[in-house]
């Protein structure tokens, strides 16, 4: 359909949208475009422009460019439903290549989730997450606070947590092809990881694997820190088998700087299918702060993979 | 050690094989969905059924209700709660199967409907991908808006889709016909060879299904702000211990 050629390139200008919060103007945009692989003249852009405006999707402001409306915000989550699977997993992926943590020398960046809590529920939200960092049962062993951040909202505190794609970047800059496999639902008896309760792959679904996991409450974290039985997140990815030595090296390095993973690593793990070629890395992920914190009925919404932050800062 | 995970594409294809249903003489044993809500809810939860069913987001007109401490598939109705028995979309998959027709099952997502016709799907999680129903996981994510649909027309469902090779094309069509009258009232859009249905592409040669979820009018349910769990099992009924929600 020539229908969809089109919608494809107008998802693409929204989504370009959604990552600036200042207007955007025809030029920039047709530059931006061609990075993305989509050539086209300003005025074509002018041309699928008010095509979004008259849609609803984009407002001009005065002569500065394009903002995006909420029914543009939405949208995004909404068109071209296969091409999203896909992408779940390339938004990782580019957070992956960006995060830049060096363990030998601990310089760099990392990537980070992002949730957006209310001032008066901060202390409480924090209280939960230190239970799960206690418990060896997140990423990292710490967690950052912003509030000036354009992505937060008056009377709102920004909440970082070490997202676990940061081991994929590492891992890929040590010369590892790394590939993320699977969110899933981890059952841990007596503070003993056990065996999966379920699986998602990443590259089978438009929605987070976590973050499905969360909100439907198959999770609790709660009762694991409390008690050591329960069912917590955790991630899998996989690296050629052949890759062993070189991946404990870095594994151990980042133990060094505060990481905490991974459960365990092998060619068959818990009740995974085996796969004699491919070594499986299972670590609980940072996502486990979160799922705490809404299990104790805060709520508040979280960005998987909302940018990277530098190491040195996450830590002062 | 634990045998290795199911993933849900081979999960449905083993309850297919269970099924025996006949839609010519409307016997046999088909797969249901098990909801569970208070049981001084279960007025409005009929209402609610009754309601989805006329507005065509039911597989079927079929239901079974459940007493506290009942027992289906392993399963005892606790304490409070009436058990719904739906019919689950598989049972329609099963019987193309069994027909003969070649299908995959692709995947379970939530479907944008305006006007009464279905557009796309907004979300969708492939089969092959997860070890848990998507709709079972969807219904929570609170992205539903079935009695939207209900009320005026425009709203989200909870649906699947599936391939199928075009080779069968007619005989899809004379199953689903036959399907239809029956009172399996599921259909949401048979697509084209070779083009994407709702947004979804079959394999080269195959064309995709759409069907609604078993779930949708429990969705609604929820959507009202009532409680009502979706379990994750499923099991084999006859359809003889199903009845028409319109007797009620």
């Amino acid at each position: 359909m020539s229908f969809t050629r089109s919608e494809r390139k107008w998802l693409e200008i929204l989504r370009i949208l959604s990552e600036t919060t200042e207007p955007m103007g025809a030029k920039r945009l047709s530059e931006l475009m061609a990075e993305r692989g989509f050539v086209l003249s300003d005025r074509a852009v002018q041309y699928y422009l008010s095509e979004l405006d008259d849609m609803g999707f984009t407002w001009k402001v005065g002569n500065k460019g394009r903002l995006l409306t909420p029914s543009g915000i939405a949208e995004i989550e909404c068109a071209l439903v296969e091409e999203r699977i896909g992408f779940v997993i390339s938004k990782l992926e580019r957070l992956a290549f960006r995060s830049t943590f060096d363990p030998r020398t601990g310089t760099g960046d990392v990537a980070y989730n992002l949730s957006v809590v209310a001032d008066e529920d901060v202390e409480g939200v924090s209280a939960a997450f230190d239970e799960v960092i206690e418990r060896g049962m997140g990423f990292f062993s710490r967690y950052g606070i912003i509030d000036q951040d354009p992505r937060i909202p008056p009377a709102h505190t920004g909440l970082i947590t070490v997202c676990s794609i940061t081991m994929d970047g590492v891992i890929q800059k040590a010369g590892v092809p790394v590939n993320m496999a699977y969110g899933g639902r981890l059952a841990v008896r007596d503070g003993r990881a056990e065996a999966f309760a379920d699986l998602i792959g990443y590259r089978g679904t438009t929605v987070d694997p976590l973050q499905l996991f969360i909100s439907a409450g198959l999770t609790s974290v709660g009762s694991t820190v409390a008690t050591g039985t329960g069912v917590v997140l955790a991630n899998v990815r996989q690296v050629p088998a052949s890759a062993q030595a070189r991946v404990e090296e870095v594994i151990a390095l980042m133990r060094d700087r505060g990481f905490v993973f991974p459960v365990t690593m092998d060619t068959q793990v818990f009740n995974l299918r085996d796969d004699p070629y491919r070594l499986s890395i299972v670590a609980y992920s940072g996502m486990n702060l979160i799922a705490n914190a809404i299990e104790k009925g805060f709520t508040f919404r979280t960005e998987i993979g909302g940018g990277t932050i530098s190491y040195a800062k996450l830590l002062q | 050690m634990d045998l290795p995970l199911k993933f849900i594409n081979h999960r449905i294809e083993e309850y297919a094989l269970q099924v025996t249903y006949q839609p010519e003489e409307d016997a046999g044993d088909v797969i249901y969905n098990l909801s569970l809500v208070r049981r001084e809810d279960l007025e409005d939860a009929i209402a609610t059924l009754k309601h989805a069913y006329a507005a065509g987001l039911c597989v079927s007109d079929r239901v079974r209700f459940m007493n506290p401490g009942e027992e289906t598939g392993g399963f005892i109705i606790p304490e409070g709660c009436a058990g719904i028995c739906t019919l689950c979309s598989i049972t329609i998959d099963a019987i193309l199967i069994r027909r003969g027709v070649p299908l995959n099952p692709l995947g379970g997502g939530v479907v944008e409907i305006e006007g009464n016709i279905p557009t796309r799907f907004t979300t969708l999680i492939r089969y092959e991908h997860t070890t848990i129903d998507p709709l079972q996981v969807l219904i929570s994510q609170e992205v539903t808006s079935v009695s939207g649909v209900m009320l005026h027309g425009s709203g989200t469902i909870l649906a699947n889709i599936r391939e199928c090779h075009m080779e069968a094309e007619r005989l899809i069509g004379d199953v689903l016909d036959e399907l239809a009258g029956a009172g399996f009232t599921g259909i949401l859009d048979v697509g084209v060879p070779n083009t994407p249905l709702l947004g979804v592409p079959p394999a080269p040669e195959y064309l995709g299904v759409a069907l609604v979820g078993g779930t949708n009018a429990i969705a609604a349910f929820r959507e009202a702000g009532k409680w009502a769990e979706s379990r994750a099992l499923k099991g084999l009924m006859n359809i003889r211990d199903m009845v028409s929600i319109e007797d009620y």
